[in-house]
C-alpha cells in the first residue's frame, strides 16, 4: 500500500510535464474536422491540376480534403491491397485502360450530368466518371522540321525520319502504348509488320519516360515525337520551339477520369467530389487553365484548338487493346532486342 | 526464507546508506528538474499566448479595416459609375479609390473588377495586375455572399504575389455591377506582424483548411504546413516526434484563418536528455561512493566483532590459547578485554580441575598400595596371638587379636559402618588402651539397642576416647569414660565423656578457631573435619560443659541415617 503510494508520486512527479502539452493538443485537436467532412483522394494528376479543383471544392463545401498522390499504377495497387478496409474515397487520374484495369475496387455512379457527355465518352455501367479526354498528336522540332513534312502515322515508318523520332517506351509509358495502339488501328497492313517497321526506325533509341518525348524534341535532339495533345501544349505555352500535327489518319481521344472507390468512408463526399469534377465550372478550368478537352458537350474547347470532329476520332477498343497488351509487348521486347538497343 | 538484508549487518548498512543517500537525491532532483521544465514552459506558453493573441487582434483589426474600406469603395458614386460602365476619367476613380483606401494605403492593396471579373484600378504596383474569374474562387465566392468573403491565394494560381484576398461584391441597386477586392502580400504580412513575435519563434497563417497563406522569412520550409495539415488531420501532435518545436494555433475571427506560431522549445529535448544523463551520472556516483564508504564503514565497524566471533569459535574448539587483540578503549575493546579475561579464567580452571583429578588419582593409587600389605600384618598379628598363647602371655594374644581386628576394620573401603561396628571397633582399642595403661580408667558405653544401626562415619569415636585416654589422665588420677548414644529428633547425638584434667583453656580456643593442629589434638581435629565436611560446617564437634564440672565432654550430632537409604 505504502509503495504503491510511493510510486503514484514519482508517476505524478515525471508525469507533470507532460500535462501542459496534453492540453495544448487537445486544443489543436480540436480544430480538426469531424469524420462527415472529410474525403480522401488518390489522385496521379499534378497538382496543378488537382489543387484548384481540390481547393475549390474545399472552398465550397467546407470539407477537407486529403490529397495523396502518386503514380497511376502505383495508387491503383495501393486501392486494390486496401481493398479490406479502404482509406481512399476517389481515384482522380488515371486513363481508362488503367480504371478499366481495377474496374472491380470501384462502385459506379452516375453524375447528373452523364447525359451531358460527349459521344462514346460515357463509360459502360458508370463505372468510373470521366474528366479529360486526352488526343495523341505528333509533334516536331518547329526549327528542324518544316511545316507540312510530317503529317501522320505513316511518316513516322518513313525512313526519313529514322532515328529521329521521339517515342517513350511502351513497357513503361501507359499513354506510349495507347499512341502505339493509335497508330496501329490507323494505319493498314498487317499489325506485326507495322509495328516490326516502326522499331526499326526507332533505329534502338526508344524513351523510358513519356515526360522526355516533348523535352528531346523541344532542344532538337529528335526531330518528331508522338505524345499527349496536352502535354504539348502546355510546352507550347512555356515557349517550346515545337509545333502539333494531327494525323490526318486519324487518332484517338481516350479520356481519362476519377472513380468512387467500393467502401469509400466518405462516400457521400466522395460522390459530391466526382460531381463537382464533371461541374461546368471544373470542366471549363479544364479547358481553360490546364490544356485539356472537355468531356462535357456544353463546354466548348479552346478556340485555337480544332475541333474535336475534325480530328478524326477513331474508335478505340480499349478491351482489344488490353487483350493483346501481353503479345504487343513481348513481341515489342524481342524487336527492340533484335534492334540492339 | 531468509530475507536477504537479514543475513548480514553489512547489507543492512549498505541499504540504510543506499536509502539516505540516494533516495532524497534522486527525488530531489527529479522535482527539481520537473520544476524547472514546466515553469520554463509555463513560462514560455503564457509568452506564446500573449504573442499569438496579439497577432490575431492586429489581424483582425486590419481585416475589419479592409472589410470597411471595401464597403465604402462599394458605396461611392463615382466608384459604382466607373463600374457601370458609364464614362468616368480613370484620374478621378483614381483619386475617389485613393481617398476610401488612404488609411489603409501601406497596409493593403485595394483593387476593383468588372462584373466580368476585368480588372479595371487597383492601388497594387503594376506588375500584380491580372483578371479573375467569376464562375471559380474568389469572386464566384464574393458574387454568392453578400458580405466579405476571404480566400487564400494558392501558390500554383500564379496570380502575383498576393497571399490573402478579401471580396466583397459591389451591388448597384441589386445589380452586380463589380468587384472591390483587397489584397495582402507577404511585404503587408511582413509589416503587420514585424515585432509581435519572439526571436527565433515563426508565424503561419493558414486558410480555414489549413493552407499556407504565409509564412514568417525566417521559414523556409515550405513543406511545413502541408505536413502540419496532415498531422491535425491524422489526429497526432503538430509536433512530430523529436521536434524541438512547440506550436500554438489560434483562429482569426474575422476572417476564419489560422495562425500558428512556432515556437523552438525552452529547453531541447538533447538538453533535458543532457540534464538527465547527468543526474544519473551523479546519482550512479552517490551510488558507488555509498556502497564505498558504508564497506569501509562496516568492515571498520565488524572487524573487531568478526575477531571476536572467530575467537569464540575457536574456544569453541577449545583452544583456550586463543587471545582477542584490544585496540582501543571503546565497547568493542571492553568486550574483547572481558572476552580475554574470561578464557583466561576458564584456562586457570581448567588447568586446577586437571591437578585435581591427577591428584585423586595418586591418592587412589597410594591407598591401593596401602592395601596391599594387610594380609601380611593379619598373619604376623596372627602368629604373636598364637605365640602369646602358647607361651601364656594373655595380653600379648588380646593385643595381637585386637589390633588384628582394628586394622580389618580401619582399612575396609566403607566410608560409613554402623554404630554397632564402630563401637566394636572402640572396645577393642579401649582393651588395648587398658593393658597399656591398666587401671587408669573405666570405660562405659550405654547405648540404646535400636540405635545400633545408624550410620555414622567410620573411626569417628576412637579418636576422642584415645583424646581421653592420652591427654585427660595425664595427671594419673584414674578416671572415667562414658560414650553415650541418644536420639534427638532426627539427629543422633553422640557424647564421650570424660572426668579427666580436661582441655586447656588455649588448646579450646585453638581449636575453636580451627587453626591448624600443631601437634596435639590432631584427632579431634580430623573428627571434626570429617563431619563438617560429611554433614555440613555447623555439624562440627562441640564443647559441652562437663557434668561436675571437671573433664571434658564432647558432642557430636549427626543426622539419622540407616543402611539401605535415610531414615529419619
Amino acid at each position: 500500500m505504502k509503495t504503491l503510494r510511493i510510486a503514484a508520486l514519482c508517476a505524478l512527479l515525471f508525469l507533470l510535464p507532460a500535462c501542459g502539452a496534453a492540453r495544448r493538443d487537445s486544443q489543436t485537436a480540436s480544430f480538426a474536422p469531424d469524420e462527415a467532412s472529410r474525403l480522401t483522394v488518390y489522385t496521379s494528376h499534378k497538382e496543378e491540376v488537382y489543387g484548384p479543383i481540390v481547393k475549390e471544392f474545399e472552398e465550397r463545401t467546407g470539407v477537407w480534403v486529403q490529397v495523396v498522390t502518386g503514380g497511376t499504377n502505383e495508387l491503383l495497387e495501393r486501392i486494390a491491397a486496401e481493398a479490406e478496409s479502404p482509406v481512399c474515397d476517389v481515384m482522380f487520374g488515371g486513363g481508362v485502360e488503367s480504371l478499366l484495369a481495377y474496374a472491380g475496387y470501384f462502385e459506379p455512379y452516375t453524375c447528373s450530368s452523364a447525359a451531358s457527355l460527349k459521344q462514346g465518352l460515357r463509360p459502360e455501367g458508370d463505372t468510373w466518371t470521366p474528366f479529360s479526354s486526352l488526343p495523341v498528336v505528333l509533334i516536331y522540332n518547329t526549327k528542324l522540321v518544316s511545316p507540312g513534312e510530317v503529317t501522320g502515322w505513316a511518316d513516322l515508318l518513313d525512313p526519313l525520319w529514322r532515328g529521329k523520332i521521339a517515342f517513350a517506351a511502351p513497357t513503361v509509358s501507359g499513354s506510349s502504348y495507347t499512341a502505339a495502339i493509335t497508330m496501329l488501328s490507323c494505319l493498314p497492313g498487317d499489325d506485326w509488320d507495322v509495328i516490326g517497321r516502326f522499331v526499326e526506325n526507332l533505329n534502338g533509341s526508344i524513351l523510358q519516360d513519356s515526360g522526355d518525348v516533348v523535352s528531346v524534341v523541344s532542344v532538337g535532339s529528335r526531330y518528331i515525337g508522338v505524345t499527349l495533345e496536352e502535354t504539348a501544349l502546355k510546352r507550347q505555352a512555356q515557349g517550346a520551339d515545337i509545333a502539333i500535327v494531327y494525323p490526318e489518319e486519324g487518332t484517338s481521344n481516350l479520356p481519362d477520369g476519377a472513380a468512387l472507390i467500393d467502401g469509400a468512408p466518405h462516400r457521400e463526399n466522395a460522390m459530391a467530389f466526382l460531381e463537382f469534377t464533371q461541374s461546368e465550372d471544373v470542366q471549363s478550368l479544364v479547358v481553360n487553365d490546364f490544356a485539356r478537352r472537355s468531356v462535357r458537350v456544353d463546354v466548348a474547347d479552346r478556340d485555337t484548338l480544332p475541333p474535336e470532329s475534325e480530328l478524326h476520332i477513331i474508335d478505340y477498343d480499349v478491351a482489344w487493346a488490353s487483350g493483346i497488351k501481353e503479345e504487343f509487348l513481348r513481341r515489342w521486347t524481342e524487336l527492340c532486342g533484335e534492334a540492339g538497343t | 526464507m531468509s530475507h536477504p538484508l537479514r543475513s548480514s549487518f553489512h547489507r543492512k548498512l549498505t541499504a540504510a546508506f543506499l536509502a539516505v543517500g540516494v533516495l532524497p537525491l534522486l527525488i530531489c532532483v527529479v522535482l527539481m528538474l520537473n520544476v524547472f521544465q514546466l515553469f520554463l514552459a509555463r513560462s514560455t506558453e503564457d509568452t506564446a499566448a500573449a504573442q499569438l493573441s496579439a497577432v490575431t487582434e492586429d489581424m483582425g483589426k486590419l481585416l475589419s479595416s479592409c472589410e470597411d474600406v471595401l464597403e465604402q469603395l462599394g458605396r461611392h458614386d463615382r466608384i459604382l459609375q466607373a463600374l457601370d460602365g458609364a464614362g468616368q476619367d480613370s484620374q478621378s476613380v483614381y483619386s475617389a479609390l485613393y481617398a476610401v483606401a488612404s488609411p489603409l494605403l501601406r497596409e493593403a492593396d485595394f483593387s476593383l473588377y468588372d462584373a466580368q471579373g476585368h480588372l479595371l484600378y487597383t492601388t497594387a504596383a503594376a506588375s500584380a495586375r491580372a483578371d479573375l474569374s467569376t464562375a471559380w474562387g474568389l469572386l464566384a465566392a464574393a458574387g454568392a455572399s453578400p458580405g466579405v468573403v476571404y480566400r487564400d491565394v494558392p501558390s500554383f494560381s500564379g496570380t502575383a504575389s498576393a497571399c490573402m484576398q478579401a471580396a466583397r461584391a459591389v451591388r448597384d441597386r441589386g445589380k452586380l455591377s463589380g468587384y472591390a477586392v483587397a489584397s495582402l502580400n507577404t511585404g503587408h504580412f511582413r509589416r503587420l506582424l514585424e515585432g509581435k513575435y519572439g526571436a527565433g519563434s515563426d508565424i503561419l497563417i493558414l486558410d480555414p483548411f489549413w493552407d499556407e497563406v504565409y509564412t514568417s522569412p525566417t521559414l523556409q520550409d515550405k513543406t511545413l504546413a502541408p505536413a502540419l495539415r496532415e498531422r491535425l488531420l491524422s489526429g497526432q501532435a503538430l509536433a512530430a516526434g523529436g521536434e524541438n518545436q512547440l506550436y500554438h494555433v489560434a483562429r482569426e475571427e474575422v476572417s476564419g484563418f489560422y495562425v500558428i506560431l512556432r515556437q523552438p522549445k525552452p529547453v531541447a529535448d538533447w538538453v533535458m536528455r543532457l540534464l538527465y544523463l547527468i543526474t544519473a551520472l551523479s546519482i550512479l556516483l552517490c551510488l558507488g561512493l555509498c556502497l564505498a564508504v558504508s564497506m569501509a564503514f562496516s568492515r571498520q565497524l565488524f572487524r573487531p566483532i568478526r575477531s571476536l566471533n572467530s575467537a569464540m569459535a575457536a574456544v569453541e574448539g577449545g583452544d583456550l590459547d586463543v587471545r582477542v587483540e584490544v585496540p582501543g578503549t571503546d565497547e568493542m575493546s571492553q568486550l574483547a578485554g572481558r572476552f580475554n579475561r574470561m578464557t583466561e579464567r576458564l584456562k586457570t580452571n581448567l588447568t586446577d580441575s586437571i591437578r585435581q583429578q591427577q591428584e585423586l588419582g595418586n591418592a587412589q593409587i597410594r591407598m591401593m598400595q596401602a592395601q596391599l600389605n594387610p594380609h601380611f600384618l593379619y598373619n604376623t598379628l596372627d602368629t604373636l596371638k598364637w605365640m602369646g598363647k602358647i607361651h601364656h602371655v594373655p595380653e600379648v594374644a588380646t593385643i595381637s587379636a585386637d589390633l588384628a581386628d582394628i586394622l580389618r576394620r580401619s582399612i575396609s573401603a566403607d566410608e560409613f559402618v554402623r554404630l554397632e561396628d564402630e563401637l566394636r571397633l572402640l572396645e577393642r582399642y579401649v582393651e588395648i588402651q587398658k593393658i597399656r595403661f591398666a587401671g587408669k580408667f573405666e570405660f562405659r558405653a550405654a547405648m540404646d539397642e535400636d540405635l545400633l544401626d545408624i550410620l555414622v562415619p567410620k573411626l569417628m569415636l576412637q579418636p576422642l576416647v584415645e583424646n581421653a585416654i592420652i591427654h585427660g589422665f595425664e595427671d594419673g588420677m584414674p578416671g572415667e569414660i562414658t560414650v553415650t548414644a541418644a536420639r534427638a529428633g532426627d539427629d543422633l547425638l553422640l557424647t564421650v565423656q570424660d572426668n579427666g584434667c580436661g582441655m586447656s583453656p588455649e588448646s579450646l580456643r585453638r581449636f575453636q578457631e580451627q587453626t591448624p593442629p600443631a601437634g596435639r589434638h590432631l584427632g579431634l581435629h580430623n573428627v571434626d573435619a570429617i563431619l563438617r565436611l560429611n554433614y555440613g560446617q555447623e555439624r562440627g564437634l562441640k564443647f559441652l560443659p562437663p557434668p561436675g564440672g571437671r573433664g571434658t565432654c564432647i558432642r557430636i550430632s549427626i543426622p539419622i541415617t540407616r543402611q539401605g537409604g535415610r531414615e529419619s
